[in-house]
């Protein structure tokens, strides 16, 4: 089992991603093909040699690792790409999008033609005040081959949060604001599972436990007046029969009643949902769930849950503000998440114990999070996409 | 009231009445003034009587009515009527076309999108106050906060210009929104009436007593006034005696405010929302009579997150904006009630690093429908990132004048604070003649 050394990493690369936010990321196979995909639908590829070429620089004066250009960009999203995850073999990229569709991409796939693209951020980020910044003139772009996506899974009628896959990847799991959950036959390529959470709830995250028969699903509902606020809800379900098996929230509070929306209900779960459980994860035994608070809350924090019984076994904090993205180490042994505080948190599962922090904040307050995170199947290497355009890679010893 | 003075002047004047008063009934009255001056925000209620006569519907039926929807916050018109997809200004959401051949607005708003005939959107909105007190009250008002001169609101306006004298209910009412200008130097028989989130009336307006005892002490309380004024021309007492016979009234008038019944049969056009309920509550008050009522929904400043708040709050908003106009217009209502959607602020065209969008008037959106309004158009034009108004600048004022010229009213109307006459419409103000029927 591959296992990485959290204290023990350096930043290799910095890639500048087209002065827009990457805002998923995912390696392909190995630590060395990245896929990150950003507001606009578009999902870069890049090729990361084990050591930076020579003479390859930084992106910027305020960058500390070279940035490489990308190598490809595959095409079709219209909308946000959402989310990224690749099968464990490195041969098929999915991708989850505001546009409604999840696309399929065979990442040795035939390139459909060549584009140039224009990648370079840093004149956008500059833009300050409250004006929208007139439109820069483009750097020089760089040739990227083009590929469309092998399959469209169409099933959902609106944005598009959530996806997860198995650890075998052979299903996947996927989720939007409508509330809607479809868990889908990958190989196939057509959806063996659906099921509804809560009206007006938004589904935020959903994982799949590694043997892909449980999924794990997050909903949240944002505001919709001065009270109409549903409550949220994080529960097991059987993949098979589409059934609920457990509600852990209802676990923690067993009052816990969906019709009900006062004031004081809603404060028995708020400070532990905060504004959603918006990532979520398996631990690779299957016998762990991470969920993280995400939002502007003042203390981000994740909440492992013992996956039989619901009950919370601890509650890591440690990012100043809500969590984006998280996930566990191959051996279980670490929980690693990104935050709106611009960090990455790396924490022992066993005792809840932070032992590495990653990245330094740029800024003040809400500056630039990070929004995604990935980490290669070898645990040699991390990504973190962040709001700043920006792709960072950490390797580990 | 002191009543040992009370007593005294009655001495005074030769009337050997016993006392009339007791100190149940004093203590009675003033916690319904405390209670009516802390829902009235100090000052009295427009109340009136109630006539029966055919006259008087007649009356009402050729009255205008006004409805504001405040979007309290600042709505984004990048998510509801100004989009700008493929710009980096534009956000998430992708545009949708509506019942009118060429105007597209947001995704969120599907049912809005089949009303949009009766819809007159401006997209050129360029206004001066950018943070929240000063852009509500002078989206409320028409004129910047200033310390010397006490503006009337948008309601209270309406309620002098259009409102029944002789109503039960009152002719201003809000409903879950903002803004504390109220009645401004018109005075406080033009002051807005609140009521809850929720529709409830407030728990004053209430009397446990039976209607022949309430009546009996109001002939004593009356006549008790009737000889104090003789003595005092107090402001305070004149709200006092006007808090009071307005309350009497809104006794006969309760049920106007009780929409349970019609609720479960109208939950569906207007959408399952508490929004949804008040937009109903503004047609039924409509209905009987009420010149103006107001309607809030908060809160719309999205700093952080934009897009998820904007998804959360329009879809319910629009559904009850839709249902609202369809009912006003299949009850014959649209051509007499002029349906007003606006809030203090736009939004940035920049996403900020919270994903939110910041305060911002140099351009901005809002909506007129209804009486006055020639519908299914947009005036005005932002540029290609909405940073700026291209064409057709509206000030404040000039929204102000459009709308008191949709309901019939004079903008240049003047009116007193102390010796200064001021117009409705701040001076230099026009109407925008191509939105006005």
């Amino acid at each position: 089992m591959p296992s990485f050394d959290p204290t023990k990493s350096k930043l290799v690369y910095q890639l500048t991603f087209g002065g827009s936010w990457p805002k998923a990321v995912a390696f392909l196979g190995d630590g060395q093909r990245l896929a990150a995909g950003n507001q606009f639908g578009q999902i870069y590829v890049w090729n990361l040699p084990a050591a930076p070429p020579a003479g390859a620089k930084p992106g910027g004066k305020d960058r500390m690792a070279p940035n490489l250009p990308p190598v490809r960009r595959l095409e079709g999203h219209v909308n946000e790409i959402s989310q990224l995850a690749a099968t464990p073999d490195g041969k098929l990229l999915i991708s989850t999008s505001y546009d409604h569709s999840v696309r399929v991409w065979r990442t040795d796939g035939p390139a459909a033609g060549k584009a140039e693209a224009f990648l370079d951020g840093s004149t956008r980020q500059k833009a300050p005040g409250k004006q929208a910044a007139k439109t820069p003139e483009p750097s020089e772009g760089v040739m990227v081959e083009t590929q469309t996506a092998s399959d469209i899974l169409a099933g959902h009628a609106n944005w598009i949060f959530a996806l997860g896959l198995s650890a075998d990847g052979t299903r996947a799991i996927t989720g939007d604001t409508s509330s809607n959950v479809i868990v889908w036959d990958i190989p196939g390529r057509k959806p063996i599972a659906k099921w509804a959470g809560y009206p007006w709830a938004w589904i935020v995250s959903a994982s799949l436990a590694p043997d892909g028969q449980t999924a794990l699903v997050s909903e949240y509902a944002y505001k919709r007046d001065d009270f109409d606020i549903p409550p949220p809800a994080l529960k097991l379900w059987d993949v098979a029969t589409a059934t609920e098996k457990l509600d852990i929230l209802k676990v923690q509070f067993p009052k816990l009643d969906p019709k009900i929306r006062t004031y004081g209900s809603s404060q028995a779960w708020r400070k532990f949902v905060a504004d959603g459980l918006i990532t979520t994860a398996f631990s690779p035994d299957g016998k762990l769930i991470a969920a993280g608070q995400g939002g502007e809350t003042d203390t981000g924090k994740v909440h492992l849950f013992d996956a039989a019984n619901g009950k919370l076994v601890r509650t890591i904090s440690g990012h100043r503000y809500g969590v984006t993205s998280l996930l566990f180490s191959s051996d279980g042994k670490h929980l690693v998440s990104g935050g709106r505080d611009t960090q990455v948190r790396i924490c022992q599962v066993a005792d809840g114990k932070e032992v590495a922090v990653l990245n330094t904040p740029r800024g003040g307050q809400f500056k630039d999070w990070l929004s995604a995170l990935a980490i290669s199947p070898d645990q040699k290497r991390l990504a973190a996409a962040d709001i700043a355009g920006i792709v960072h890679v950490w390797e580990f010893a | 009231m002191d009543q040992p003075d009370a007593r005294a002047r009655a001495g005074d004047r030769g009337n050997t009445m016993p006392p009339i008063c007791n100190p149940t009934a004093h203590l009675s009255r003033r916690a319904l003034m405390k209670g009516t001056l802390a829902a009235a925000g100090g000052v009295v209620m427009n109340w009136g009587g109630l006539t029966g006569t055919a006259l008087g519907e007649e009356a009402k039926k050729e009255r205008k009515h006004c409805i504001l929807l405040w979007m309290n916050g600042g709505a984004s018109q990048f998510e509801t009527f100004d989009m700008k997809p493929g710009r980096p200004t534009g956000g998430p959401y992708r545009p949708i076309s509506t019942n009118v051949n060429g105007i597209q607005i947001c995704e969120l708003m599907p049912k809005m999108a089949k009303q949009m005939d009766k819809v007159a959107v401006i997209r050129s909105m360029r206004t001066s106050q950018v943070d929240h007190p000063g852009g509500i009250y002078l989206m409320h008002t028409g004129y910047q906060p200033r310390g010397n001169i006490r503006y009337p609101e948008m309601g209270a306006v309406v309620a002098k210009y259009q409102g029944l004298g002789d109503s039960d209910l009152p002719n201003f009412v809000k409903i879950s929104s903002n803004g504390d200008a109220g009645a401004g130097f018109l005075g406080p028989k033009y002051q807005p009436f609140g009521i809850g989130a929720e529709g409830g009336l407030p728990p004053f307006s209430t009397s446990q007593k039976p209607e022949l005892d309430e009546k009996r002490r109001n002939d004593l309380r009356s006549f008790v006034d009737s000889q104090f004024v003789e003595t005092s021309r107090s402001e305070v007492a004149k709200m006092h005696r006007e808090s009071y016979e307005a309350a009497r009234r809104l006794q006969k008038a309760r049920q106007a405010f009780n929409i349970d019944a019609e609720w479960a049969k109208s939950k569906d056009l207007y959408g399952d929302s508490e929004f949804g309920r008040r937009c109903l509550m503004a047609r039924r008050l409509v209905e009987t009579g009420v010149a103006f009522v107001e309607v809030g929904q908060s809160s719309y400043d999205s700093h952080a997150d934009n897009a998820s708040w904007h998804r959360g709050l329009v879809p319910p908003m629009e559904h009850a904006w839709a249902g609202l106009l369809e009912d006003l217009k299949q009850r014959g209502l649209l051509d007499t009630t002029l349906v007003v959607w606006t809030g203090e602020i736009g939004r940035t065209p920049t996403i900020n690093n919270r994903a939110g969008r910041d305060h911002y008037v140099r351009c901005w959106s809002t909506a007129l429908a209804g009486c006055g309004i020639k519908g299914g158009q947009t005036y005005g034009e932002s540029d290609e990132n909405g940073a700026e108004v291209k064409t057709n600048p509206v000030t404040e004022g000039d929204f102000f004048a459009t709308v008191y010229s949709a309901l019939g009213i004079n903008p240049k109307k003047e009116n007193y604070a102390g010796i200064r006459p001021v117009p409705l419409a701040n001076f230099g103000s026009n109407p925008v003649k191509e939105l006005l029927d």
